[in-house]
């Protein structure tokens, strides 16, 4: 027969309580809810980045060789850029967008979220500018450089093809880090918890 | 969050413990003990805004618990919400020291009905005969009666 002993059994009461006291309550379904949130954001720089890419590709080549501007070289290789840059988005997405977030377990879900911070960020740092930087010296000679009327000044030329690229640099940085800071705040949730 | 609830969820925060211990010594495994601690928390929300702090708020805490823990068990699993609310710990599975005592305290209170469980886990905690009564609905002396007999029952088994 087991000797009881009550003294015992309030220390393991106690113990318990102490234990307990450290946890945090999760709510794993309200993780998820905001992780979903946050995930549409991610979404929707996808969908701009995608809709952008349509408009380019029907109104950029029409218009630039229709007016004449840049050469059917130059038109070709933007639009293949631009083509790999979607596919770029496409590809850096496609595990996020695979994943189902109500059923995959959160180790994952912030797993996926911090490969795809990565990518977006090597994409940022690597990528971007070894297609910019061609590519905006080749606009620039093409805009201004190349066959400038008499009396033109190609440097004045120069500026708003830079201006142009300011401000496209801008506002796809702001989605980058919109996109990034999304991924962030899951990762962050999830390991807070 | 308004006032209401951000009173809730410090009086949860706080309780915690308590709430949950009541939940794991009526269960049987890990997901039984996340049905009753979720079930417990909305019961206590219902009747969090009803509270009127007539009996001490610890008191109210442990009879909604209790009654929520005495009831599900005996619809056993009917419940049907599913929003996982819980806490990241294993008292079932995790092999630690501290983990085996507790589990020895869950296998010793196991043992006993549903009512005498809940006594005991008041009795253990500290609470005074008073409050126990007040908890369970029942005369201060029937509290002192049926302490002792479980306490026999505890020690015969």
């Amino acid at each position: 027969m087991e000797e009881l002993n009550f003294d015992e059994m309030r220390n393991q009461i106690t113990l318990l309580k102490q234990k307990l006291d450290h946890q945090e309550i999760v709510n794993d379904q309200l993780l998820r809810e905001v992780t979903r949130a946050n995930m549409g954001t991610i979404n929707w720089t996808k969908y701009k980045s995608f809709i952008c890419v349509a408009i380019c590709l029907v109104i950029y080549p029409t218009t630039m060789l229709y007016m004449g501007i840049f050469s059917k070289a130059f038109v070709i290789f933007t639009c293949v850029m631009v083509l790999f840059c979607a596919y770029g988005t496409y590809y850096v997405h496609r595990p996020v967008d695979r994943m189902n977030l109500m059923t995959e377990d959160l180790a994952t879900v912030a797993k996926v979220m911090a490969k795809f911070r990565k990518q977006y960020n090597q994409w940022l740092y690597y990528v971007t500018p070894s297609l910019l930087i061609p590519w905006l010296s080749w606009a620039v000679y093409e805009y201004a450089w190349k066959d400038v009327p008499e009396g033109m000044n190609s440097w004045a030329l120069t500026i708003p093809i830079l201006v142009g690229a300011v401000i496209g640099l801008l506002i796809g940085y702001y989605w980058h880090r919109r996109a990034v800071n999304a991924a962030d705040k899951i990762i962050r949730q999830i390991e807070e918890n | 969050m308004d006032i209401k609830e951000q009173e809730f969820s410090r009086m949860v925060r706080e309780n915690k413990s308590t709430i949950y211990t009541v939940c794991y010594m009526f269960s049987n495994d890990a997901d039984e003990v996340s049905d009753l601690f979720q079930e417990t928390l909305i019961n206590l929300w219902k009747g969090f805004e009803s509270f009127r702090h007539e009996s001490k708020l610890s008191t109210w805490i442990y009879r909604v618990a209790m009654n929520t823990c005495i009831s599900a068990d005996r619809k056993k699993r009917k419940l049907s919400s599913k929003v996982p609310l819980s806490m990241k710990i294993n008292l079932y599975d995790d092999e630690d020291h501290e983990t085996k005592q507790v589990r020895q305290l869950h296998e010793r209170i196991q043992r006993l009905d549903l009512i005498d469980r809940a006594l005991v886990m008041m009795w253990l905690e500290g609470m005074s005969y008073e409050e126990i009564a007040e908890v369970v609905g029942i005369s201060v002396k029937n509290v002192g009666v049926k302490l002792v007999r479980i306490k026999e029952k505890l020690k015969q088994k």
